[in-house]
């Protein structure tokens, strides 16, 4: 017996032992995994290496939960990637983030970060979010030798797209390829599909009351972005498979249908990131010239042609000369390169070398979002989280499932109301 | 066959068709992750996995290559050690401590033990995640979190309700005449507790640590939460998520990485197994 309770208590001098932390540390928290983590390691060595400050990295994907339970303990991370702009905001009246107004470069905030991305990451007169990189969302990619061969063209406005999908149907073809399934965050594609469509067919004021809940789910504008989306999602003639196909994709899965052969669909709207997807799926496939993409066409002509987007959002939690230190890194240059270049994100610092994305493509897409003059975070990240990460999601599931929209947006109604 | 002996045997036959049926409805989903995690990641993408079993003898549709991406990446060894001392500890702990307190509370007579039995079933039905916030404060105080010490003492504490109830339950059944006559043999408490009760009831200690092992092992949230997700610490569940992205991509992996962390619980049970047929054929209750 003795000798059992001495090796248990030898087991726990072991294990606190080696839980001791070190001097010079940053700790982090993060959602990425994989080949994020790998770039994301990268990009930690190249600070370790300049400043001998060691980050010590979490990466989990249940990051909201995690990160909420740890600032109610009292223990967060020095350094988190904020799940999106309304969880940004939670933390701040929570009192746990920290004004980067103090911590990051002046001459950093005033010239080398455009207004967009201080607008973004600021709350109640303070900075508390770093923009480290952008994805920008409003992209339809499609296959040019396939439009080539088959005679169809890149449509610029919403009523040529109708006719081009008509003409796709009519020739056999399927128009588009959706997938919705994304494990707990299942439905996210869609949001970002309505979203497209509301910040054409309302405008972007419209778009902003929306998303801060000033105008009701019910109301007509939201109504006819909903029905936009379902003319397509819900019609077998004009995406793959039909809505049980679009609800059981992966989302990530689905742009392969274009790469099949025959293809199986002729488009898919997807943000930036969907090359590593491609590849993955289709190591061959040269992005740029196998496969291309163009901008969500305009709906409305008064309200143009906006750029839907979203990003990394990096807040500090814990005031240690060795995060501020990190958080600078993180603006700079020098790190969003590596990040860009290893993942074809988009870098929010403008000096960065446009050499260090990956591609042409990557460039276009960067020169696209340091252009656009009407620009939108991606609503349902900014929304209230119950809604933005929780009703939307459900709804508009069971929209393409087969709801009444009515039914559907009185639904995200009253969770809205409950949550603002 | 006459129809007599049909008659005798049909119930049996409905209760082996009903078996039957339900191990192959379990074995399904684990058939389909065994053969996705042997195919390439290109054709996870684009068809199901009983598609290659058109073909099942066609050896170039299969490849090892996401079992090597999995080893191959960085931090396995660490892992597969922390998630030993994490399992070992979080097993052994409780399933002694319960073992106990069991003891105590079924076969020695003292006030209350009703009372205190109980407040610990009473236990059972508290969420895990109630306990989150106000027991991470604690261990921030007492600086536990993110040590392996302060994770064996909160999957004794989740533990300990479920143990004890059990192993309550298969000491009641053990006849007290047994329990007399080694007292009257001048057995003290803790003989009778030790060449008595633990060798008689091996087949529940067993069936309990293989319960606790399992919990313990393929634990990712109550690990986020206590231990954190840094390399140095992180059990082999951590690191396996981690090999997903943000949007689950590269989620084939997941299916060879289930396999790998598979391996111990199935030794562990097996080994275990054992013990535990040996315990109830035995008749080891026969006074």
């Amino acid at each position: 017996m003795k000798r059992r309770v001495v090796l248990v208590s030898m087991l726990l001098v072991l294990a606190l032992s080696l839980g001791a932390s070190a001097q010079g540390v940053v700790t982090m928290m993060g959602v990425w995994g994989g080949q994020e983590l790998e770039a994301f390691e990268e990009v930690m060595a190249a600070f370790t290496a300049k400043t001998g400050i060691t980050v010590q990295f979490e990466g989990t994907r249940d990051l909201p939960t995690l990160l909420q339970t740890r600032i109610a303990a009292g223990n967060p991370p020095d350094v988190a990637a904020l799940p999106g702009p309304g969880a940004m905001k939670e933390y701040v009246e929570q009192g746990a983030l920290i004004d980067l107004n103090n911590v990051l470069d002046g001459k950093t905030l005033t010239e080398d970060i455009n207004d967009a991305w201080i607008e973004l990451g600021t709350y109640k007169d303070g900075l508390y979010a770093l923009t480290f990189a952008a994805d920008i969302k409003s992209l339809v990619w499609y296959r040019p030798d396939v439009f080539a061969e088959k005679g169809y063209e890149v449509p610029t406005t919403w009523d040529e797209m109708e006719a081009l999908m008509d003409q796709m149907a009519a020739n056999g073809d399927t128009p588009w390829a959706i997938g919705l399934e994304s494990g707990a965050a299942s439905g996210w594609p869609a949001t970002d599909w309505i979203e497209d469509i509301m910040l054409r067919t309302a405008g972007p004021e419209v778009y902003d009351q929306w998303v801060n809940h000033e105008i009701p789910w019910t109301d007509e504008r939201v109504k006819e972005a909903f029905e936009i989306f379902g003319k397509i999602a819900r019609n077998s003639d004009y995406v793959y498979g039909g809505p049980v196909t679009v609800l059981s994709t992966n989302f990530g899965d689905s742009v392969a249908e274009l790469f099949t052969d025959p293809p199986r669909a002729m488009m898919h709207r997807q943000a930036s990131f969907v090359t590593s997807f491609i590849q993955d799926a289709k190591p061959d496939v040269v992005i740029g010239e196998d496969v291309a993409f163009f901008g969500f066409p305009m709906i409305k002509p008064e309200h143009g042609n906006p750029m839907l987007g979203a990003g990394d959002m990096i807040g500090q939690f814990n005031d240690t000369p060795e995060a501020a230190e990190f958080m600078n890194f993180l603006a700079s240059a020098e790190a969003q390169e590596i990040w860009a270049n290893r993942l074809g994100k988009l870098g929010t610092n403008n000096k960065i070398d446009p050499a260090a994305y990956p591609d042409d493509l990557t460039r276009d897409m960067a020169r696209l979002l340091n252009e656009a003059d009407v620009f939108r975070f991606d609503g349902s990240d900014s929304m209230a989280a119950a809604v933005g990460s929780g009703a939307f999601w459900e709804g508009v599931l069971m929209y393409v499932g087969g709801d009444y929209l009515d039914d559907v947006l009185e639904f995200i109604e009253s969770v809205a109301v409950d949550s603002y | 066959m006459n129809w007599q002996k049909l008659k005798r045997r049909l119930p049996r036959l409905a209760v082996n068709i009903v078996v039957i049926a339900a191990i192959l409805i379990w074995f399904v989903p684990t058939l389909g992750l065994l053969v996705t995690s042997f195919r390439p990641a290109s054709d996870v993408a684009y068809s199901g996995w009983w598609t290659s079993l058109s073909s099942p003898l066609k050896f170039t549709q299969y490849t090892v290559e996401n079992y090597k991406n999995v080893l191959s990446s960085g931090g396995m060894l660490i892992a597969f050690r922390n998630s030993f001392i994490v399992s070992i500890g979080g097993t052994v702990i409780p399933v002694f401590l319960a073992a106990l307190a069991a003891f105590g509370l079924s076969k020695l007579n003292f006030k209350g033990r009703g009372f205190f039995y109980a407040l610990i079933v009473m236990m059972l039905v508290v969420p895990t995640q109630m306990t989150f916030v106000p027991v991470l404060r604690l261990y921030n105080k007492l600086s536990l979190s993110g040590t392996f010490g302060g994770l064996w003492l909160v999957h004794t504490g989740y533990g300990l309700p479920f143990s004890i109830f059990m192993l309550h339950t298969f000491f009641q059944s053990l006849p007290e005449e047994l329990f007399e006559a080694a007292h009257i043999d001048g057995a003290s408490i803790w003989t009778t507790f030790i060449r008595l009760a633990i060798p008689l009831s091996v087949p529940a200690l067993a069936s309990l640590v293989i319960f606790q092992f399992l919990a313990v092992w393929n634990d990712l949230l109550v690990a986020l939460i206590y231990l954190g997700g840094h390399q140095s610490v992180a059990p082999l569940t951590m690191r396996l998520s981690s090999l997903v992205g943000s949007h689950g991509q590269d989620w084939h992996l997941l299916t060879a990485a289930a396999f790998i962390s598979m391996i111990v619980p199935l030794i562990v049970f097996l080994s275990l197994q054992k013990y535990f047929v040996r315990g109830l054929m035995g008749g080891a209750v026969k006074g």
